[in-house]
């Protein structure tokens, strides 16, 4: 049997078998302990370090680092048996969030490889480098660069290269080479099974009938196998020999357009950041505009030379292509970061991607005509990338009779152009609707009123402590909720003028019918 | 360019005589020029319009303050109802987000009452009053926006320099800036005019009619100061409120039914 390879993917399988110890360490944890539990000694022996998760009733190990494995420790020990083996053992609990996030920080980082990238979690992750190992000088040269970064930020680490993810999984972790250029089958015959991915019980049952390899399955006959553990073996052998097509599913969407620029010396000044930025949209540019698409969320990642990576996401309105405006709009975006970017040690890849495209038609060249809108729309695109789209609204009219609910301020970024006012002009006329406030509170304020008939207009009340006579009141205007929400009792709108001038919109929650003592509420101001 | 020096000396006797007059009708070209440039909103009120020299003048800041706190409704209306009446550009509305949360958002059906298309408006909320004077001088520099309000509570942060830059983005653009104050402003400032805003008592003998303002001109560049009480309907723009009668209604018997209207 030859192995048919379906896919011409190449997989680097990044294992971190030191995850969580290594995160312990990086935050100075582990120093801080040390030097708590025994300030005197502050021998540069290095004592173990365990992480220890709770398993049934019982604590066990679930990570540890070097020094404890050197010494005997192994992973499920419990944590009893561990502690009296070695009392000067230091144990942490286990904390997969942080773990997950780690995990997450280093995937980012992986993104300058490859834009397919998905997390293999606990303490994994996949890069799909087809086609582009070449930029970094072969497989071999990318990989040896990851590791080296890894290495770098205190991580331990082993990686494997192969034609499948099943085969490249099991090579980091069981397999005795680092890398592996093809030949999967011969390759993986002598890894043990559970270096298929399969669940414990199924290595459990294989290892009773005397099959303990890999090579042992390969050649077995395909349907008492099948009978016997199920189907799900053959598919994982299947998998990592190439024989079924395994996809790798990113982690984060492939962006349609990406432009790119690696620095052999980082860059660090806002002011050089932007100038790149211009520099790429315009090669954006020319992508964009040979297929007749414009930008609407656009993101840029700056990857910083310790590993961080900085992500920075701005919208537009309207579809665009110009460099310039793509430029203003970062530099909008970069002025309002809460927290001013970080550089550290500075940048050596600036990435900037189109996460979303929409059609564009090319655009004549103004003689001056009509293009007021996209001259809103640019200040639009400023104003909310610097304050936030939601700050930045329009009006829309709904179709509601619910006053808080008839007009919705809706991001001036994605609000339609037609909304809706003609329509509500044409009801309001038909349906002879009394005066709307120009100005309404977000939620109607209670208020103490003094009403002299039961259903009449309020005599006098008070609102922020400040009493208020009514001398002129028109209403009332009934708005029941509508039945299929719990909008509670009908209100009773009224207009009323104070002694002042003032003009006010209040309204009577409940009928006195209803209840004994209705509230009053105060819902907007006139001019 | 130069022109060649031998032609200029040769001239030079008659240079005044003939230069002098060109430099004048320049000077009247340049003058009529910038008066044509900025226009002016009239308020339709003639005692009013001739102080201010025809109407509010565009390109220019303008500040309206009311004179307490909960006047500010009235206020905004006032501005507003200029805004209405400017071109049919965008309006941008710039808040804090306290006076929002204080005074009450704007409503679409009442803006649509006083007469701003609800379609003409963007609504910014800035956190902070210096977003709110930043994000006016950008809407200022945009030529698709023809008003700007900048509305702040209480009185800080907006000095001599800040109204002054106002002043110079409204001029170069021709938009109409406001900036909308809760209470009257103590500072300096560069403003073309400066009004105290605040409701007055409606004229309309049943129930509340329409606005009424109680307006207060405090400063003006162009003229004299005044104070005036101001009724605005939508239609007619302002008129000056006076103890006029209502339209009387029709005799009776002409008078459609209104339920033949409906039908």
């Amino acid at each position: 049997m030859s192995s048919i390879s379906v896919s011409r993917q190449r997989i680097l399988s990044l294992w971190l078998n030191r995850l969580s110890t290594d995160r312990i360490v990086r935050q100075g944890l582990h120093d801080q302990r040390k030097a708590a539990a025994s300030p005197a000694s502050s021998s540069p022996a290095a004592s173990p370090l365990a992480v220890a998760g709770k398993h049934g009733n019982v604590e066990r190990l679930v990570a540890i680092d070097a020094v404890a494995e050197r010494r005997g420790l192994r992973l499920g020990l419990a944590l009893a048996e561990a502690r009296a083996m070695h009392p000067d053992l230091t144990v942490f609990a286990q904390d997969a969030a942080a773990d997950a996030r780690l995990l997450d920080g280093i995937a980012d980082g992986c993104q300058r490889y490859t834009p397919l990238i998905a997390a293999d979690p606990p303490d994994g992750i996949l890069l799909d480098i087809g086609g582009c190992a070449h930029l970094f000088g072969g497989e071999a040269g990318l990989a040896a660069d990851l590791a080296s970064r890894l290495n770098a930020l205190g991580f331990a680490l082993r990686i494997a290269i192969a034609g499948t993810i099943g085969a490249a999984w099991a090579t980091a972790r069981f397999g005795p080479a680092m890398l592996q250029a093809s030949g999967e089958e011969r390759k993986l015959a002598p890894l043990p099974l559970a270096a298929l991915r399969l669940d414990a019980e199924t290595v459990a049952g294989l290892a009773r009938v005397g099959l303990k390899r890999i090579g042992d399955i390969i050649d077995l006959p395909r349907a008492p196998l099948a009978a016997r553990f199920g189907t799900a073996l053959l598919r994982q052998l299947d998998r990592a020999l190439g024989r079924e097509h395994e996809p790798l599913t990113p982690r984060l969407p492939v962006a349609p357009y990406v432009a790119e620029q690696r620095f052999a010396e980082p860059i660090a000044r806002e002011e050089d950041v932007l100038a790149v930025l211009e520099r790429l949209a315009s090669r954006l540019k020319s992508a964009l505009e040979r297929k007749g698409d414009g930008a609407r969320h656009l993101e840029l990642a700056l990857f910083r030379t310790d590993g961080a990576v900085a992500r920075i996401a701005a919208g537009t309105s309207r579809p665009i292509r110009n460099p310039q405006d793509i430029r203003a709009l970062f530099a909008e975006r970069l002025a309002g970061l809460a927290d001013p970017l970080d550089p550290g040690f500075g940048f050596d890849l600036v990435r900037l991607c189109v996460l979303t495209a929409e059609p564009s038609p090319p655009e004549q060249i103004g003689f001056g005509g009509n293009d007021d809108a996209a001259e809103l729309d640019r200040l639009v695109d400023r104003l909310s990338a610097r304050l936030g789209r939601r700050r930045v609204t329009r009006l829309v009219a709904q179709d509601s009779h619910i006053p808080e609910l008839a007009s919705a301020t809706v991001s001036a970024q994605v609000a339609p152009d037609d909304s809706d006012w003609d329509a509500f002009r044409a009801f309001r006329d038909t349906a002879d609707l009394s005066a709307r406030p120009l100005r309404l509170l977000a939620k109607p304020e209670p208020i103490e009123a003094l009403a002299m008939v039961p259903d009449g207009p309020p005599l006098r009340f008070r609102w922020r402590r400040a009493l208020h006579e009514v001398v002129a009141a028109e209403g009332p205007e009934r708005i029941e909720g509508a039945w299929w929400s719990e909008g509670g009792p009908a209100r009773d709108y009224f207009r009323v003028e104070d002694k002042t001038g003032l003009r006010f919109w209040l309204f009577r929650h409940g009928l006195y019918r209803d209840t004994k003592t209705p509230l009053w509420f105060l819902h907007g101001t006139f001019a | 360019m130069l022109v060649s020096p031998p032609l200029l000396v040769s001239d030079a006797p008659s240079e005044g005589k003939n230069l002098h007059p060109l430099r004048q009708a320049i000077r009247a070209c340049e003058a009529s020029g910038a008066r044509g440039e900025a226009d002016v909103i009239p308020l339709g009120v003639p005692a009013i319009d001739d102080v201010l020299g025809g109407g509010l003048i565009c390109g220019a800041l303008h500040e309206i303050a009311a004179p307490r706190e909960p006047d500010i409704a009235a206020a905004s209306g006032f501005v507003l109802a200029f805004a209405a009446h400017a071109s049919r550009k965008a309006a941008l509305w710039i808040a804090e987000d306290m006076a929002l949360i204080e005074s009450g958002a704007p409503h679409g059906p009442g803006l649509d009452a006083l007469g701003l298309a609800p379609e003409r408006l963007v609504m910014v909320a800035a956190a902070k009053s210096r977003e709110v004077l930043w994000a006016m001088e950008e809407a200022l520099r945009c030529r698709a926006v023809s008003v700007v309000i900048g509305e702040l509570r209480g009185d800080h942060a907006v000095d001599l320099v800040a109204t002054r830059r106002l002043s110079l983005a409204a001029t170069s653009s021709g938009a109409l800036a406001f900036l909308l104050r809760s209470t009257p402003p103590s500072q300096a400032s560069a403003a073309a005019t400066r009004w105290i805003v605040g409701p007055a008592p409606s004229m309309a003998p049943h129930g509340p009619g329409p606005p009424c303002f109680a307006v207060e001109l405090k400063r003006n560049r162009r003229g004299p100061l005044g104070a005036w009480m101001l009724e605005y309907r939508r239609e007619q723009h302002f008129r000056l409120a006076s103890a006029h009668p209502e339209p009387l209604a029709q005799p009776a018997l002409d008078r459609p039914h209104r339920a033949a209207r409906v039908a």
